[in-house]
């Protein structure tokens, strides 16, 4: 349960790249976007999280040229990534319903 | 080094990674319309604390703790450079603790600690039995040997030793070896393969078989140039020929440690074993079986083999089964354990100093500490600090107690002559500075743990003025370990101390003084009275016109040879009973020998020149024996023992008594017979073994001793070069009697004077930080009126307190250990009250005097300038 929480930050990072590679910046900004300002990353979280993510394989980063013509430390998934992908997609619907089920229980 | 670049360049990436995200962060704020500088200040200000971040990041791909104990230890450098007075104090007296261990433990860690270079060897044991009176260790007859061997049930193997004697190898450029002979199953028992060709078998361990050997290691490489085609090829020993069936492993050892050069069989004559042959006999113990068991199964054939033995030494004999270790090692154990264990205690008394003194350096970083804690170090982290300085420091004073470690091997080998502990073996090897390694940790965590147990919780701000609290408890209670340690340490060696000057106050009996004795032992080729005869007509031709004499061997050690009491009939008196009075000690020697060893005539006359052709048989007793053969008589013109062709040996003179078995025995009755011109009975009673081939030259002479011996020698050499000849002056000769006690002496001497020293600086240190700490109130009571005198005493008194208890704790103590250091001691009881309050004085004094040099500048304190300081 207590994991679940924790892994959140994980569960979102994971998630935006399965949408492609992408670099620390630009993660901040989707997810920003995708929930439409609800969620709100701190670069002080984001990037411990991006290197524990890195060390542990799930992704796997390179310094990239942006479009713009930054050089980026840009991640990808990896397998095992896409692997934890799933499996935290799974336990966090679940833990959503059933916070759900519980605050509409009265 | 790889690990610290890749680290280096993870740092940089991190940081180029927050810098990247900052600049696109920035070029979006100012796409947003933003000045450059305001769109840089903001991605900054949104991003937060970069540093903070960065090092969260480093800290997930790297290992936080060893970053920071490089801190620490990086921290701990910069400390100890800002007081270096305090460092060289606290490395000097580890180095002084780690080197005197380190040094004493590469000395008996082989004989108490390494494992005997056998297979299994823990269930090597030696079995025999014990006769004081025979021999210091246990043997074994050979019929009771033979007996044992086919009835015993607890060994898997049994084997025996029989004994190492001098053997040429009578071949072109002849050379003197030393041959041991042991039963074919010798090499078996211990588990041991030749290194080259075979073990000789069974059949070849029988006493008319052909001769067969096996070479030494080193004497096959030295002699052979390590030719492997030696396994097979005779050689030629004491003239005859010898088959070389095989070669020994490089690294064998006897278990005496003894070097030999060839080992042959004993040939026990199994069919007539009762030629009273004295063997060493080794086992090895089945599985499962213990040593009780082993012993107590062979009691009864113990209790068999007894009844054969005359029954005034039935009483002193013993059945002894011991590990082969014991065997080894003999009286060298406790003096071992006894030195290891001193230089243990040095080595604590070292650490509570250190500890003291880093706790006194931690009271004056009391601010730093609060400081520390107050800006967010946790108790552990501080405590950890504490740690890290500890064992820095630790490591600095191994590193320089290896090199004292190195020091004092070399002054021991110097101080202690050889055949003392194997000295020529303790080097400093890996398992000894492993062995330094595992003190030194063991050191900082001991002396470290104190003062970080002191350090402050965090929140403990109000505390920024320096308090003596609790710490000085702790303070107190080291400095009295430090006390009752040295004072068992001040004990012990007293007790040493005056056992060695006991032994050296025992009377020998002899004048050692401006003698000389040269020993050696002729070849087997020779008509020995035809040799002796050429060396007297030499002997004559010394300069400065000294006398001489020639002895089959001296005292004070090495025992003489030795007859059964019964033996010694006495004209017109009936027979002593078979095996009644023990051992006689005998000599054969010439007529200056009372004069040339100082040993007085105190009854008649000694023998004369012209006895020796005469056929009248003269012999002269020790005091001893007169007075035991005639209790009531004058013993002068009396008859005793008689030749097997009834001729009696006239009593024409009684000697004084001479110490001959070692200064911890009393002087053994004994008596003397005068060598002959021509073969008489006494020439024809040799016994087996050299017969008369030993002999010893005794010279005393005006000269110097080494103009003497240099003469002495060549002397022998122009007579038979190829004799090896051992010179002493009698000087020496006495002095080795006293070589171990001296050393142990000297040795637990200087640990309890380093121990005393280390306590004395312990306690100067403490009373001058009490001192240091209490100089307002000081100022305070002289102000109110207190006399110099006063406060002195007020510290000096809280000093002797600590002493006291320390004194009485270490009292205790010594009571304990000195019990076991009993067997060391000559004619000192463990509880010997001179020592035992000579030590507590010495050290009280040593302590107050200590403590009077600070307490004295405390009196010396201004009132005015401390009140006008606060």
């Amino acid at each position: 349960m207590a994991d679940s929480l924790q892994g959140t930050l994980d569960l979102l990072i994971l998630k935006t790249l399965q949408l492609g590679p992408n670099h620390g910046f630009g993660i901040t900004l989707h997810i920003q976007t995708a929930s439409q300002g609800l969620l709100t990353v701190e670069e002080g979280s984001l990037y411990p999280a991006l290197h524990r993510l890195d060390r542990d394989k799930l992704v796997k980063a390179e310094w990239k040229t942006t479009d713009n013509r930054r050089r980026a430390r840009v991640y990808t998934l990896t397998a095992a990534g896409r692997k934890r992908l799933e499996e935290a997609e799974d336990s966090w619907t679940s833990l959503a319903k059933g916070v759900g089920r519980l605050l509409r229980y009265v | 080094m790889k690990n610290w670049f890749r680290r280096r360049n993870r740092a940089t990436e991190i940081h180029e990674e927050v810098e990247s995200h900052l600049a696109m962060r920035a070029d979006l704020n100012r796409a947003a319309g933003m000045s450059p500088d305001d769109a840089a200040t903001g991605a900054r200000r949104q991003f937060g604390n970069a540093a903070i971040i960065e090092e969260d990041v480093r800290n997930v791909r790297g290992l936080p703790w060893l970053e920071s104990l490089a801190q620490d230890a990086r921290y701990a450098l910069r400390g100890f450079r800002r007081s270096p007075v305090f460092t060289v104090t606290a490395v000097l007296t580890i180095a002084l603790g780690i080197g005197a261990s380190t040094a004493v433990f590469s000395l008996v860690d082989r004989l108490l600690f390494r494992s005997l270079p056998y297979p299994q060897a823990d269930r090597l044991v030696s079995v025999g039995i014990a006769a004081p009176s025979v021999d210091k260790s246990e043997f074994v007859f050979a019929d009771a040997y033979v007996n044992l061997r086919k009835h015993q049930t607890p060994f898997s193997d049994i084997t025996t030793f029989g004994f190492i004697s001098d053997c040429d190898l009578s071949e072109q450029n002849a050379v003197r070896m030393r041959c041991a002979m042991v039963e074919s199953t010798f090499l078996p028992t211990f588990r041991l393969q030749p290194a080259l060709g075979r073990n000789f078998t069974h059949a070849e361990d029988q006493p008319n078989a052909a001769k067969v050997g096996l070479l030494s290691y080193a004497f096959w490489k030295s002699r052979f140039g390590g030719d492997p085609a030696i396994v097979g090829r005779s050689i030629s020993v004491d003239g005859q020929p010898t088959n070389i069936v095989g070669v020994l492993p490089p690294d064998f050892e006897l278990f005496n440690l003894s070097p030999i050069d060839l080992l042959i069989p004993e040939a026990i004559n199994e069919a007539r074993p009762g030629n009273g042959r004295l063997f060493r006999a080794f086992a090895r113990l089945r599985d499962g079986v213990s040593i009780q068991q082993a012993r107590a199964s062979l009691q009864p054939l113990f209790e068999q083999d007894r009844r054969n033995v005359p029954p005034q030494f039935r009483n002193e004999l013993r059945l002894v089964v011991r590990p082969l270790r014991d065997r080894q090692i003999g009286d060298l154990r406790l003096a071992s354990w006894t030195l290891f264990a001193a230089v243990l205690v040095v080595l604590l008394i070292a650490s509570a100093n250190v500890a003291n003194l880093m706790l006194a350096r931690s009271a004056s970083r009391r601010r730093e500490w609060t400081i520390r804690a107050a800006i967010g170090a946790g108790r552990w982290r501080l405590a950890r600090q504490v740690l890290t300085e500890s064992l820095l420091l630790a490591s600095l004073g191994a590193a320089a107690g290896c090199g004292l470690a190195w020091l004092l091997l070399r002054f021991f080998v110097a101080a202690a002559p050889h055949g003392i502990m194997r000295l020529d073996q303790a080097s400093l090897d890996g398992r000894v500075l492993l062995f330094a390694i595992a003190l030194s940790l063991a050191s900082g965590v001991l002396f470290g743990f104190a003062p970080a147990m002191d350090t402050p919780a965090a929140g403990s701000m109000a505390a920024g003025r320096t308090v003596v609290s609790t710490r000085g408890l702790l303070r107190h209670v080291l400095i009295a370990a430090q006390i009752s340690a040295s004072l068992v340490l001040l004990t012990g060696a007293s007790l040493l101390v005056r056992s060695l000057w006991n032994l050296e106050k025992v009377p020998l009996g002899i004048d050692t003084q401006q003698t000389v004795a040269a020993q050696f032992v002729i070849g087997r080729g020779y008509d020995e009275r035809a040799f002796f005869e050429r060396l007297e007509t030499a002997l004559h031709g010394l300069p400065g016109n000294p006398t001489f004499a020639i002895s089959d061997n001296i005292p004070p050690y090495g025992g003489s040879r030795a007859r059964p009491f019964f033996v010694l009939n006495v004209e017109g008196r009936p027979p002593y009973p078979e095996g009644a009075g023990g051992m006689v000690g005998w000599r054969y020697v010439t007529p200056g020998y009372f004069a040339a060893l100082g040993i007085p005539i105190v009854r008649g006359r000694a023998f004369t020149e012209e006895e020796r052709d005469a056929l009248e048989m003269p012999i002269i007793l020790s005091r001893n024996l007169a007075r035991r053969l005639f209790p009531d008589g004058d013993a002068l013109g009396k008859h005793i023992l008689s030749t097997d062709a009834g001729v009696w040996h006239t009593v024409i003179g009684v000697s004084g008594d001479v110490i001959n078995n070692g200064l911890d025995h009393q002087p053994q009755p004994e008596y003397y017979e005068l060598r002959k011109h021509f073969v008489d009975a006494t020439y024809n009673n040799r016994q087996p073994g050299v017969g008369w081939r030993a002999a010893t030259v005794i010279v005393r002479s005006p000269l110097s001793p080494e103009t003497v011996s240099r003469t002495l020698r060549a002397m022998i050499a122009s007579l038979d070069p190829s004799i090896p000849v051992t010179m002493q002056t009698l000087e020496e000769r006495a002095g080795t009697l006293t070589v171990g006690p001296r050393f142990d002496a000297l040795l637990l001497g200087g640990f309890a004077a380093v121990g005393l020293l280390l306590a004395a600086i312990g306690i100067y240190g403490v009373i001058a930080f009490l001192v240091g700490q209490r100089t307002r109130e000081v100022g305070v009571r002289m102000a109110l009126g207190a006399t110099p005198m006063a406060v002195t005493s007020m510290f000096l008194r809280h000093a002797a307190g600590w002493t006291l208890a320390g004194v009485a704790a270490g009292l205790a103590g010594s009571l304990v250990v000195t019990r076991l250091l009993a067997t060391l001691l000559f004619q000192v009881n463990a509880r010997d009250p001179w020592s035992l309050a000579v030590a507590p004085v010495v050290l009280l004094t040593v302590a107050l005097a200590a403590a009077w040099l600070p307490a004295r500048r405390a009196a010396r304190i201004d009132p005015v300038r401390t009140l006008r300081e606060e």
